[in-house]
């Protein structure tokens, strides 16, 4: 909530990410607003993901400047598992931990973190399984759960922080096509209750219909940006129209 | 993090000095001389069947003590550790048949002379071979290191035989009574007895060029031990006790008494467990001590140092791969020697072979352990690790609660292997003169010389408890995997 003078939740600045000398983001800026669902599109390996990455400092920016909920997370002195706190993040692969069952995936970092004591947390977990449609399975582990069902339950298990930002890296792109909607209802819900939402994408109907901007990126610059309509019916950069043409007709 | 990494050091450094404050002995008022003996070396040095060492040696140390008014603490831990533990100041003297030689006296001092041992030949009882002009082009077994091995070695051009050499007098005298070699070479003491005691040979050569034994300390050190030695020495051979103790072990009265004895014994595999158990389960004992102890600390070590190679700060990776690279790469035996022989120089501490035997082990082992314990957390998939820090847990707990326990089912397999061979590597243990089971399948042998016999029983024990510990492994396995 330390955004709120501004109603700014990141506020990204000149950011550049190389792994050696391979320049992967190139001078980043953006801003995304309290409430805000900004979905990011874009050909493999222009560094959405790096992007994403940077944001909760799982990579270490090279050159720029990030401000995540009023923390500057390029400073080196931030506690950053006080600022991970809050925010979600959802992999493309879910990492669950087969170790633990899905209620324990869920409870885990409230409790470990002294969040909520064990009741109260997993009072919490199981309406947040319940919320994402998956309350008897509390007790399974992941293993036993399909692809849909697993990416489920990391979104719960995201939300159980209760973050203020949730970052969704391509949480579609390993499911079976008829997992798809499930997941992307979930996610519809959380835009729905007002959360500020960051989604890399292939799901060209869910960005449509769900996010506030859409941003284009290629080699590692943010080619175009603007709101749903403006940016798939009119997209004004070359590469831009290259690309929606070729998912588009796919 | 970097809190628990010095909490990581300090544990270790705990367990080590905790080690090695075990280790300081404090002198009392009247000093105890420590007093290394040989103890598969009879008529001079070997363990007699109701357990206890016995000898000529051991014999004439005992009355020279009386007669000097010493105390004296005998450590029967074999030739080689009981000269290496007086050249690291570990005991005070030995008296091990060793043999006065050039070589020798420039790190020892040595008493009068005590023994003469000519070396004698002897071969197969129907041999055909009488001297040594009959060795032509045969082959001729002899023991590593031995007074006998050199004086065969001095006259080999001359007669032109060729060499096998041996570990162990048994392995040398089953050589020449198999017919693969047709002569050994032997002090005739030595040969002498164990002909007494049923070794399939005879003596045809009259002594020769033998050399004198003496009682050793380290040069320059303890030269008060000498002169009593000496004194002693005297004093019993002047009121007839030194000859007495020659007659018993080799005197014409006792040849039949121990070929009487040699008879009667039962020598059926289950015949000699009955006859030995004392020994064996003491050995066992002491190779399950040695095992218990080792893994339990070779897995703490293995984990904490595991750990430091994978944990995000360079110091921590550089030094868990130099421990591992140095005690990995050292062999066991070396190890154990140097710690044994090598610590106590540098640190001026006296340390006991068991103690070295537990530090060697938890060294190595512990080293194999990091390894795969390492390897283990690295097999668990980065998204893991990337998960739970993005739910913002703090590197340590993300550890111990997510990447651990799945790290730890991957070792599993290796933790059971390793702990078998921790059990298989107490054997080696032998050379610094722990009385576990090897040292003591050796000692045996040295004085009923059944080896086939008597390693297949501690073959036998070997493999027994490697069975009880892998299913005790696999029962714990079965209930960590539920
Ligand atoms: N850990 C890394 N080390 C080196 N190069 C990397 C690493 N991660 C990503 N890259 C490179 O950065 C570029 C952008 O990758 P990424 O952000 O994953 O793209 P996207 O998510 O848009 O497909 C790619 O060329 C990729 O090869
Ligand atoms: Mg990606």
């Amino acid at each position: 909530m330390n955004a709120a003078e501004n109603n700014n939740r990141v506020v990204v600045t000149d950011l550049v990410k190389n792994y050696g000398s391979n320049e992967v983001l190139k001078g980043l800026n953006l801003t995304v607003k309290n409430n805000e669902v900004v979905c990011m599109i874009g050909p493999s390996g222009s560094g959405k993901s790096t992007f994403l990455r940077c944001l909760n400092k799982l990579e270490d920016p090279t050159s720029g400047s990030v401000i995540v909920d009023g923390y500057d997370i390029s400073d080196n002195k931030t506690n950053m598992n006080k600022v991970r706190e809050g925010i979600g993040m959802v992999f493309q692969h879910f990492n669950l931990f087969p170790n633990l069952t899905v209620l324990e995936n869920v409870m885990l970092a409230p409790i470990e973190l002294k969040k909520a004591d064990k009741e109260v947390a997993t009072k919490e977990a199981r309406a947040l399984l319940d919320e994402v449609g998956l309350a008897e399975k509390a007790d399974a582990y992941p293993a036993s759960l399909s692809g849909g069902q697993e990416q489920r339950v990391a979104i719960a298990r995201a939300l159980a922080m209760h973050p203020d930002i949730m970052l969704f890296d391509e949480p579609t792109s390993a499911l079976d096509p008829e997992m798809v909607g499930d997941v992307l209802d979930v996610m519809k819900k959380l835009a729905k209750q007002g959360m500020t939402m960051i989604v890399v994408t292939h799901e060209m109907g869910f960005a449509k219909e769900v996010a506030d901007r859409v941003v284009f990126m290629a080699d590692g610059h943010i080619m175009e940006e603007g709101d749903p309509q403006q940016l798939f019916d009119h997209p004004q950069n070359p590469r831009t129209q290259d690309f929606l043409r070729k998912v588009l007709n796919a | 993090m970097r809190k628990k990494l010095i909490w990581f050091a300090l544990l270790c450094s705990t367990v080590f000095g905790a080690l090695l404050a075990t280790t300081t002995t404090s002198h009392a008022a009247e000093k105890t001389y420590t007093i290394g003996t040989d103890i598969t070396y009879a008529p001079f040095d070997f363990q007699g069947t109701d357990g206890k060492y016995t000898g000529i040696d051991i014999d004439l140390i005992k009355a020279i003590a009386k007669e000097e008014n010493m105390k004296i603490d005998l450590k029967p831990v074999g030739f080689n550790a009981a000269v290496q533990a007086v050249e690291a100041n570990q005991m005070d003297g030995v008296i091990a048949g060793m043999t006065i030689t050039k070589e020798r006296k420039q790190q020892f001092d040595f008493s009068d002379p005590y023994y003469y041992a000519g070396e004698v030949m002897a071969v197969a009882k129907g041999s055909k071979v009488k001297s040594f002009k009959d060795l032509r082009g045969k082959n001729v077994a002899l023991k590593v290191g031995t007074q006998g091995a050199a004086y065969a070695k001095s006259i080999q051009k001359k007669y032109g035989f060729k060499i096998t050499e041996f570990d162990q007098s048994n392995d040398m005298y089953n050589d020449v009574v198999t017919g693969n070699s047709v002569a050994a070479f032997e002090d005739y003491p030595v040969m002498a007895y164990g002909i007494q005691n049923g070794i399939k040979l005879k003596i045809v050569t009259k002594p020769a060029k033998g050399g004198n034994y003496g009682f050793a300390v380290k040069k320059g050190e303890n030269p008060e031990l000498l002169t009593k030695f000496n004194a002693g020495l005297k004093a019993l051979k002047k009121n007839g006790q030194y000859d007495k103790i020659v007659a018993k072990y080799l005197g014409k009265s006792s040849v039949a008494k121990a070929t009487a004895t040699a008879k009667k014994q039962d020598n059926s595999l289950w015949g000699l467990v009955k006859q030995n158990t004392g020994a064996l389960g003491g050995g066992l004992l002491q190779t399950l001590y040695l095992t218990v102890i080792s893994i339990i600390l070779a897995t703490i070590f293995g984990v904490i140092i595991g750990l430091m190679q994978v944990v995000p700060a360079k110091w921590a990776n550089w030094l868990s791969s130099t421990l591992i690279y140095i005690f990995r790469g050292m062999p066991l035996l070396v190890l154990a020697l140097f710690i044994y022989i090598g610590v106590p120089n540098l640190t001026g501490n006296k340390i006991s072979a068991f103690l070295a035997g537990i530090i060697t082990l938890t060294l190595n082992e512990g080293a194999y352990t990091a390894a795969f314990v390492s390897g283990g957390i690295r097999a668990v998939d980065n998204g893991q690790m990337e998960a739970a820090r993005s739910l913002g847990l703090p590197y340590g707990k993300a550890m111990r609660r997510v990447i651990l326990p799945q790290g730890i089912k991957i070792m599993i397999p290796s933790f059971i292997n390793q702990f078998i061979i921790t059990l298989k590597d107490t054997s080696i243990l032998s050379v610094i003169g722990i009385l576990e089971l090897t040292q003591t399948g050796k000692i045996i042998i040295a004085r009923n010389l059944q080896g086939f016999k008597v390693w297949t029983i501690i073959a036998i024990m070997y493999i027994v408890i490697i069975t009880l510990l892998t299913w005790l492994s696999k029962a714990v396995e079965r209930r960590m995997n539920k």
